[in-house]
């Protein structure tokens, strides 16, 4: 059996399934089918209200900041990227590389939370937009704070793994572990593309 | 698949095992402890089973309270606000708590043995959901034992009623809470049973090669991930408005209460499908057992299931005729809605194809089977005549439509997995139910059910509504109700006839062996009841109802298995995942988190918060280790090797 | 409408068939119920809107029942037959291991999408017919607002309009002309309702912020029953209203009687004649849910109705001057109008011509001294949880109610002198 411990491991096929897809990125991907739907009813929900706005309701274009909003959407982009290099990089056996490229993700994920905290404070102080006072506040809140939810809990996770990795736990063979995590990094990179465009720049239209 | 390649992809050492952060790990094999850290599927199974059972009688005794009420007319043994409360639970427990578990019960103990697992993918997970599953039980019931009482806002929680404007009480929070978590629990086990059934099929187990119940379970569970987001966002907007005061359906500041009905029927039609679809897998199971033939059609059986699926997500609007939503929609989805009539019809041409020409053995599970061929399809009938918009108008929200649900629900699913129950008895306990006693309680419940809700059609025609705790006597409903309670209590005695017998052969039942119904599919290739580890030699796959296949060359069979028996134990035997604490710790951190959140209570939400996340942690932490255990001839355990493998 | 030249004969063939089954099923129960006439029978119906909607559900029936004939013959046919006689035959050589004919797969799809074409057609038609009145009669529609309230109905006449007081304004009980369709805009205040009368029209749901509508046509003048058909909160099930079609004359009748302002009643010179207060020959002590009418009234409702269009005889005029006193010194007058009188308020029934109804309660009642009487001592048993007992917001109701339904104190209490002059003041209401 020396053979098959001495060879290269085989990213992208596991022998010990059935489609020789791993498990665990398998379950991320049904995870994530799912997580569309859960996102796909909020930007309904957001959109309907788009079309039905009551009097009175806020003009967005009074309340968007968008150079703000590219600017954390262009760090989030490149934590995407550094979450790449994560994956690639332990999937080489390189955990130093790995380490390097996690805390760049997480400092750019902690940059984009902190833009929607200071985004999120702003609305309600400077434009007046609460929760609870127009039907915008209540679903342009819900939406983007769940996407922040799960940034946050990608953030907690990255740095978990992060410091796990100095335990010497992480190594190519649990390169799995590490890509699962990139992919719904990634997801929740893309779903903030889609939420960046039809919530904010429509408005621009 | 090879299944050497297999083993030794399993057997392979790190090349210097790093010892394991683990702060317990529970070993015990009996006892309370051994119960509440199974990661064991069948065990997880029995328990879904036992609480679905439980929450089964509960519903029960609900809908004879509620029958009890309307015996009579102006009748008053309950207020309004009581009789409110039993049919909303009575809707809420039925459907979540005791359908679905049951159906969930059959998806875990029987489908990793059908397709030759030793185990689901995940088996923390799977415990993690069922723990879920029970705290969001609780939390539902919850009310019962507090002034706020149970959830009275009906099981579809139409909004604006359940705003916090028109039921202040924390009733609706608790329903709110104790449905996201059964939410997270099913979305859990689905994406378990995904994995499971796409990635662990025993070698030459190709897809159009599955069992049609190991297929229904498949569906079901994207039916489960798709459509219950759907619900949680529905849910997380009520529960806003209801703490935070955010506006999407508070009417006063240009919410649309309409957006909730959309939002719930989106998850509420796939819903249905998911209660269904489970008990036409069973029935596709028990139908060609006892025929004694292959299923009629197979290909044609899955792919309708499957379009059932599909479709199941483009009706949603059909139960909401009457909302006004315009001739263009109401045409669109009374079409939509008419179209699944036709995969539905396959089935049941199917199940009729499959015992013609067969020598049918009249067992019980098979009688359970035929009724619900016979209830499914007068279900399906009446599911017809609502689909013609017109008729819908005058139908939706009567007594018609209480008349046809229960047909497609008790006819339907209650009867499969009553059918079920008895079918894999003796795989699950080692013994069998009286054939005797087990038929009585099929006529008596097949009787009563039919008293019970056949006049109801009437009813619902001669303009009675729905969720009514009283009505006048000069209706004309009076003697078409009191049939309908007598019918009940029939129904009632079938059912406690039923699970009282159900007890009594587990303790004293007669015994059998391996196969007792000269079974088609692996399941029935094992010991009875099942060892821990399944298959003593994980099976290979030849052709479609594998183990009758196997029955069939048996020489062929016991030297591949011989073979690879061998190949297994010299990669280090058995695996087995060991227990854990860390799902159920989690499950607890959620239903103290849940509790305290009905009560908008920060403190102690948070206390829940952590608990749930330092379960998860620590879950993560411990990995996903097992052992290897070796056997004997006898498939007795001769050793345990108890370190911990990756 | 070729449709429902149909309906006669497939009527009567189909509910043959109907008391055929339910005969079967049970011999020698109340045979009445299997006519299915009952007062909210979608069976036998009184206009288009109805009629069109059972001819749709006559076609599913008609289709599905020989669908199910067919396909249940060939099962049972199936399960006789292939029925292993004994042991020996259970366990000899298991049969031919075939597994399905493609042919005969396609065969039977292709059957059924036929069947569903059958039902399809009448289905879209129907659809269009009851959505909105046929183009050609659009210009003889007369028009009604309904509104659905926990736990009652307001019926706004928009047509209908009252030098200084907006619309005419009626509740529970709406009056429409008969021969004549009518479209009914249906709004809520507070939680979805649905409007259904079924002898009349399928239900359509009145739901916050959506202008829902729906129409309907009575053939001849005559009383209808109708109930909410959404679940509304505690008192759903007896949220329920009249619907009364009338001729053209008699229609307009009542409009003109209903525009004036309430009826008072001047002092007549023999006041002795006068009965003195019944009280005590009223029924006072009520269970929950118990019936709230008389069998006399059930046999003619629309005479009843008719009946109830003239003053009472004997009046005591000094009786219901002291029920008016009542009325307004015990606050109804905040949540009731009565106009020309002192009741001023928007948020509950409009009671101006009240003795003029058939029903009180959002038509749980029939409106007699005796029902009228219970309503106002029991009304949290009559309609549990409504707003003459809990009061609205800041605004007291009879009493304080906390959210678990306890009550904490008592604001209107009303003596057995109080309410007597009030059933007499509500009575002379015409």
């Amino acid at each position: 059996m020396s053979s098959h411990a001495t060879a290269t491991l085989d990213h992208h096929n596991d022998p010990t399934t059935s489609t020789g897809i791993p498990n665990k990125k398998l379950l991320m991907w049904a995870f994530l089918a799912s997580d569309c739907m859960f996102f796909g009813t909020l930007i309904s929900t957001h959109m309907i209200y788009r079309l039905h706005p009551p009097p009175g309701n806020p003009d967005p274009r009074a309340v968007f900041d968008i150079p703000l909003t590219s600017f954390s959407t262009f760090i989030l982009l490149m934590s995407s990227l550094m979450m790449a290099l994560a994956v690639n990089a332990i999937q080489k056996g390189n955990v130093r590389s790995m380490r390097f490229s996690l805390l760049t993700t997480i400092f750019f994920g902690l940059i984009f939370l902190g833009c929607q905290v200071y985004e999120f404070s702003h609305f309600v102080h400077d434009k007046g937009l609460t929760i609870s006072n127009s039907i915008l506040g209540s679903t342009f809140y819900t939406l983007t704070g769940t996407h922040g939810l799960h940034v946050l809990i990608g953030v907690i996770w990255l740095t978990a793994m992060y410091f796990y990795s100095f335990t010497g736990r992480v190594t190519e063979k649990q390169a799995i572990d590490v890509e699962s995590m990139g992919l719904y990094w990634h997801f929740v990179d893309i779903v903030w593309i889609v939420i960046f465009t039809v919530v904010y720049l429509l408005e621009y239209l | 698949m090879d299944a050497t390649v297999k083993s030794s992809f399993i057997a392979e050492q790190p090349k210097a095992p790093a010892k394991p952060l683990v702060l317990w790990r529970p070993s015990a094999k009996t006892g309370l402890i051994s119960w509440l850290t199974t990661v064991d599927h069948k065990r997880i199974g029995i328990m879904y089973g036992l609480f679905a059972i439980f929450f089964f009688l509960v519903g029960g005794i609900e809908a004879l309270l509620i029958r009890l009420q309307l015996a009579v007319p102006n009748n008053d043994i309950l207020t309004a606000h009581q009789y409110n409360t039993l049919f909303t639970m009575h809707g809420t427990t039925m459907i979540f708590l005791a359908v679905m578990p049951l159906g969930s019960a059959f998806f875990n103990f029987i489908m990793p043995l059908q397709i030759g697992a030793r185990d689901v993918a995940f088996p923390r997970l799977n415990a993690f959901s069922l723990w879920t599953f029970v705290a969001g039980a609780i939390i539902v019931n919850i009310g019962w034992f507090l002034p706020e009482g149970a959830p009275d806002g009906g099981w579809f929680g139409y909004a604006p009623l359940t705003s916090k404007t028109f039921i202040p009480r924390h009733s609706i929070d608790f329903w709110v809470m104790g449905l996201q978590l059964l939410g997270v629990a099913s979305i859990a086990a689905a994406l378990n049973f995904i994995v499971t059934i796409i990635n662990m099929r025993a070698p030459g187990l190709t897809m159009m090669r599955l069992p049609v119940f190991t297929w229904m379970t498949l569906i079901t569970s994207f039916l489960i991930v798709l459509s219950f987001p759907a619900i949680t966002i529905a849910l997380v907007e009520l529960m806003m408005d209801r703490q935070f005061g955010t506006n999407f359906f508070e009417v006063s500041n240009g919410g649309m209460p309409i957006l909730w009905q959309h939002l719930f029927w989106i998850f509420g039609h796939p819903e249905v499908y998911i209660l269904i679809l489970p008990a036409m897998g069973i029935v596709s199971e028990i139908l060609p057992t006892f025929a004694r033939k292959p299923l009629f059609g197979y290909p044609i059986v899955v792919f309708s299931g499957a379009c059932i699926g599909f479709l199941g997500f483009a009706v949603w609007s059909h139960h909401m005729f009457t909302t006004g939503m315009g001739t263009v929609a109401t045409a669109a989805f009374s079409l939509a809605t008419m179209a699944i009539a036709v995969p539905t019809g396959v089935k049941i041409f199917n199940w009729i194809g499959t015992i013609w020409g067969g020598h049918l053995k009249m067992r019980t599970p098979m009688m359970f089977a035929l009724g619900f061929i016979w209830m499914f399809m007068i279900g399906g009938f009446s599911g017809v005549m609502h689909s013609a918009a017109p008729a819908d108008a005058q139908q939706q929200d009567s007594y018609f439509v209480i008349a046809h649900f229960h047909y497609v629900l008790i006819g339907g699913s209650i009867f499969a997995l009553l059918a079920a129950i008895h079918f894999w008895f003796p795989l699950m306990f080692g013994r069998k139910v009286s054939e005797f006693w087990g038929k009585l309680s099929f006529w008596a419940i097949f009787v009563g059910f039919n008293v019970t809700f056949f006049p109801m059609h009437f009813l619902g025609l001669n303009g009675m509504p729905r969720r009514t705790f009283t009505y006048d006597g000069n209706m004309g409903w009076n003697s078409a109700n009191l049939i309908a309670t007598v019918g009940a209590f029939i129904l009632g005695v079938g059912i406690a006839l039923y699970f009282a017998v159900v007890i009594y052969t587990f303790f004293k039942g007669e015994k059998t062996g391996r196969d007792p119904w000269d079974g088609r599919t692996l399941e029935w290739s094992i010991d009875t009841p099942p060892r821990e580890y399944n298959f003593a030699v994980i099976p290979t796959v030849h052709a479609r109802d594998a183990f009758w296949y196997e029955k069939h060359h048996q020489a062929e069979i016991a030297k591949e298995k011989a073979e690879h028996a061998q190949a297994e134990d010299a990669h280090g035997g058995i695996h087995m995942p060991f227990q854990s604490v860390w799902p159920l710790v989690a499950s607890v951190g959620a239903l103290i988190g849940g509790i305290a959140a009905c009560y908008h209570n920060l403190a102690w939400s948070l206390v829940g918060l952590v608990i749930l996340l330092a379960g998860i942690f620590l879950w993560a932490l411990e990995g996903a280790d097992g052992y290897h255990i070796h056997l004997d001839k006898d498939g007795n355990i001769l050793d345990e090797d108890a370190h911990a493998k990756h | 409408m070729r449709l429902f030249s149909l309906l006669p004969s497939l009527s009567r063939w189909v509910r043959g068939a109907f008391a055929f089954g339910a005969l079967a099923l049970l011999t020698g129960c109340d045979y009445k119920f299997w006519r299915m006439d009952g007062p909210q029978s979608t069976i036998v119906v009184d206009g288009p809107v109805a009629r069109s909607q059972l001819g749709v559900f006559y076609t599913t029936v008609a289709v599905t029942f020989v669908i199910f004939v067919l396909v249940s013959a060939v099962l049972a046919y199936a399960t006789l037959k292939f029925k292993a006689r004994d042991e020996a035959d259970e366990n000899a050589e298991p049969p031919e291991q075939s597994h399905g004919n493609p042919l005969i797969e396609l065969g039977l799809i292709g059957v059924s999408v036929l069947a569903l074409v059958i039902i399809a057609v009448p289905t879209l038609r129907g659809i269009w017919y009851t959505h909105d009145i046929p183009v050609e009669d659009k210009e003889n529609a007369y028009v009604v607002e309904a509104t659905g309230l926990q736990w009652w109905f307001r019926f706004t006449y928009p047509n209908e309009q009252i030098e200084g007081a907006g619309p005419l304004v009626t509740a529970n009980e709406l009056v429409i002309p008969a021969g004549r369709p009518v479209r009914i805009n249906l709004r809520t205040t507070d939680v979805i309702h649905s409007f259904w009368v079924p002898k009349l029209a399928g239900k359509v749901d009145m739901i916050p912020n959506r202008g829902n509508f729906l129409w309907l046509q009575a053939d001849e003048p005559g009383y209808f029953w109708g109930q909410c058909a959404e679940y509304c909160g505690d008192s759903h099930a007896v949220m329920r209203f009249r619907v009364i079609a009338l001729g053209p004359r008699e229609f307009n009748e009542w409009l003109e009687q209903q525009s004036s302002p309430a009826r008072s009643v001047q002092a007549v010179a023999d006041a002795n004649d006068a009965p003195q207060a019944q009280f005590a020959s009223w029924k006072t002590e009520w269970k929950r849910n118990e019936k709230g009418y008389t069998e006399e009234f059930d046999l003619a409702p629309l005479d009843s109705w008719r009946a109830k269009q003239f003053p009472e005889k004997n009046e005591d005029p000094a009786l219901i001057a002291k029920g008016r006193e009542v009325f307004r010194n015990k606050n109804c007058i905040t949540c009731h109008q009565v106009r020309g009188h002192e009741g001023a308020g928007l948020t509950a029934p409009d009671l101006t011509h009240v003795g003029s109804r058939t029903t009180i309660a959002g038509g749980l009642l029939e409106n007699n001294a005796e029902q009228l009487a219970r309503w106002l001592t029991h009304p949290n048993e009559v309609k549990p949880g409504n707003k003459m007992w809990t009061g609205i917001g800041a605004m007291n109701g009879y009493a304080s109610v906390d959210k678990y339904g306890t009550v904490t104190a008592r604001h209107i209490e009303l003596n057995s002198d109080d309410v007597v002059a009030l059933v007499a003041y509500l009575q002379s209401l015409k």
